[in-house]
């Protein structure tokens, strides 16, 4: 008890300063963001950051430990029926007429291919019933942000170069590169890779490749396992640092890609190349959700970050990587016109361009393969998918892998 | 399946539950207005607490128990105001006589062995394919290899486990497949039965139960599922269609209590779906009950497979039993 006698010294008022808690991937979790956003936000923002399955886990069964998490569409079927988040209301999102037909509508355009799979779209809008669909409604399971259209890399001194050479998924599971074949270890990424090369080659034929029957599974996990008896395959790769060791010290003549891996390549990226398959795109569509837990302030907080990602400084650190935002025009204004022209329009460099941290990631003259935003996004042919026989699909791959990497005979 | 000597083996559990509990509400040892709970009894009678539910309704019927405004029933038959005497049953020197003992004992290991491992094979099979070897089997439950090959053949019988051409016992995958064959039979069978059931189903206890969604913590949709089964589906005079309804959801009911041991959350969506149907059943036409749980059912069917996806991302450590191999 204060003696009310004696005067007091006032003491200083402490306000703990405001703090948001991120749950996500290396894809989004990069320090120039967390930093403008602070800066911006006048909040703490602390950055959890995990691998792929590891954040998945984390957001499903741990929702009290992340007030905003950050990953893919095709993620949400372990999230939201998990009942780990809450739904955003698209009222407090200013920008949300701008986000493109890319996620609202399926395409970026009205005949623009749709692309099986976990396609954002099919998970987009709360739907009665707490389910996620294309239906429009007032509230969505996440915040569209960064995407991006996947392809593999490949050695232009084993599969040629000019206009003649035609790049497909097929070079996956190609003779030419026995040996020298590597996938991304990611049963809902990697494992679509190697269908689209099965399919490529002709060998299998899948009903929807984005939803594979026990069959369907079976025999590509059939074809998979003679190709790795035979030797083809050198290793899998879980990060972009692995995937640039493997092409940087040559192991590898093809491999699945990630776009930032390209700007940083040393001496291969004479001709360690990207390709645009003939055969189309695999697709991923990231994005921001908020934690069933959150109330009152601590909501407005997260409410904030979602709309700060899409005020277009976020879009452009995402781009100087080769990835795109939900809503480009927001961006355009914190790019550089030759950095818009490069990586939005497939323009040729003029000059040197910079990665996130400043170090060039893109030489002169270079050009982004399959040309302009539009063009690629049209050639999308399946989104990264977390399919209904995901969990016996996940098992057969992880065995693979396991055999890839131990090197077992048979 | 069970040999034994003992008569009264052969008897269902709930019937010698039943028979000692009158007796000793009979004999005064349970005196009037002792509340009766289905936990302790369970303890007791080293049992799971289903027939016990049974045992207890069979003693409401005969009018030896009553209702009362809280969990449980009261011993006598009510209509006078007494005082609810709420004490341990465990405390209380019940009178099991011996025989009755040695039949719950006998049926004890076959049985409690049994719903276990049913429990355990059925629920390990979301992680994938898994071998049993008896000698581990046995070994793990310390009973003999004659009891295990019983308990095997009951879990073929009931398509839980299979032999593999190396005549190996193999449990699993369940595969999104199986599942969504499994909820098209519940949409095929359910409805017919519940037609079917329309004038057996047990009313006041479907009444008895509205009353307590919402209030009592004890209603999960586990427990709402369970009693819209046996009080009401299960009533369908046509023991055959019942026990492949049974036996159809048995996987289903195991993997959704291993995912609740993961950490699912209560679905509060479903209580109310379950709401709405029980209110459907006792105030309006059966087709409408029944059409509302086909719709119920093709929900439960899509949540159940989303919510199925999360196992390839969790560490299965410790989620399985360890006579249970991974193949």
């Amino acid at each position: 008890m204060q003696d009310d006698t004696k005067p007091q010294l006032a003491t200083p008022l402490v306000v703990p300063r405001r703090r948001l808690r991120v749950l996500g991937t290396s894809i989004t979790l990069v320090d120039p963001v967390r930093e403008r956003a602070r800066a911006d936000l006048g909040f703490d923002i602390a950055f959890e950051k995990k691998d792929f399955p590891t954040c998945q886990r984390w957001a499903a069964m741990q929702p009290d430990s992340y007030d905003v998490y950050e990953q893919c569409f095709h993620n949400l079927d372990i999230v939201w029926f998990w009942g780990a988040l809450q739904p955003i209301d698209i009222g407090r999102v200013p920008e949300w007429d701008n986000v493109s037909d890319l996620v609202k509508l399926g395409g970026v355009s009205k005949y623009a291919g749709r692309g099986r799979g976990d396609a954002p779209a099919k998970k987009l809008y709360v739907q009665p019933g707490g389910f996620l669909g294309p239906k429009p409604t007032r509230y969505i399971s996440m915040l569209p942000t960064v995407h991006n259209m996947d392809s593999f890399g490949y050695d232009a001194r084993v599969f040629g170069t000019g206009p003649d050479v035609r790049p497909s998924w097929a070079w996956l599971l190609d003779r030419r590169a026995k040996g020298r074949i590597a996938l991304v270890d990611e049963p809902a990424i990697g494992f679509f890779d190697a269908a689209l090369a099965a399919e490529a080659t002709g060998e299998i034929e899948f009903a929807d490749i984005g939803n594979m029957t026990i069959e369907e599974i079976n025999a590509l996990m059939a074809l998979l396992e003679d190709r790795r008896v035979e030797g083809y395959f050198c290793g899998t790769w879980r990060d972009g640092i692995e995937a640039a060791d493997l092409a940087e010290g040559g192991k590898v003549a093809v491999q699945s890609m990630w776009s930032p891996v390209y700007g940083k390549l040393g001496k291969a990226r004479q001709h360690f190349v990207e390709s645009a398959p003939s055969e189309g795109y695999r697709a991923w569509h990231g994005g921001a959700s908020l934690s069933r837990h959150l109330r009152g302030a601590e909501l407005d907080m997260a409410y904030e970050y979602l709309n700060w990602w899409l005020s277009g400084y976020a879009g452009a650190v995402m781009a100087r990587q080769g990835y795109y935002i939900s809503n480009p025009q927001r961006t355009r204004e914190w790019l550089a016109p030759e950095e818009w022209a490069y990586w939005y329009e497939g323009a040729a460099a003029p000059r040197d361009l910079a990665g996130p941290d400043g170090a060039i990631v893109v030489k002169t003259g270079e050009r982004r393969a399959g040309g302009p935003y539009i063009d690629r996004a049209r050639r999308i042919v399946i989104w990264n998918t977390v399919m209904d026989e995901y969990n016996y699909a996940a098992r057969a791959w992880e065995r693979f892998v396991r055999r890839v990497n131990q090197g077992v005979a048979a | 399946m069970i040999r034994s000597v003992n008569p009264l083996a052969q008897e269902p559990r709930y019937e010698l539950i039943g028979r000692v509990l009158r007796e000793n509400i009979l004999s005064g040892v349970l005196p009037p207005g002792f509340v009766l709970l289905e936990g302790p009894i369970a303890a007791v009678m080293q049992t799971s607490r289903v027939p016990v539910q049974s045992a207890l309704r069979q003693l409401l019927d005969e009018g030896l128990i009553h209702r009362f405004d809280g969990r449980g029933y009261l011993v006598g038959k009510g209509g006078e105001a007494v005082v609810p005497i709420r004490r341990d049953i465990r405390e209380l020197d019940l009178d099991i006589p011996q025989v009755v003992d040695q039949a719950l004992q006998t049926r004890g290991t076959w049985r409690h062995v049994y719903d276990k491992v049913e429990d355990e094979v059925a629920s390990c099979q979301i992680f994938g394919e898994f071998r049993i070897v008896e000698t581990e089997l046995a070994d793990h439950l310390g009973v003999s290899r004659t009891v295990v090959r019983d308990v095997l053949a009951r879990l073929q019988e009931r398509g839980l486990v299979r032999k593999s051409p190396s005549s190996h016992w193999i449990a699993g995958p369940l595969t999104a497949r199986t599942v969504s064959d499994k909820f098209q039979l519940r949409e095929i069978m359910e409805p017919a039965a519940l037609r079917l059931a329309g004038p057996h189903i047990r009313y006041a206890e479907v009444e008895a139960l509205l009353g307590r969604i919402g209030t009592d913590p004890e209603i999960t949709p586990q427990y709402l599922g369970d009693a819209l089964l046996e009080l009401c589906i299960a009533q369908a005079p046509n023991a055959a269609l019942v026990e492949m309804i049974r036996s159809n959801r048995l996987l289903l009911s195991s993997v959704d209590r291993a995912l609740i041991l993961l950490g699912l959350p209560r679905d509060e969506d479903t209580i109310e779906q379950y709401q709405t149907l029980l209110d459907l059943i006792t105030h309006h036409p059966i087709d409408s009950a029944c059409e509302y749980l086909r719709y119920h059912l093709s929900i439960t069917a899509r949540r159940y497979l989303a919510r199925m996806k999360i196992v390839a991302v969790i560490d299965e450590t410790g989620s399985f039993a360890p006579y249970l191999s991974p193949q």
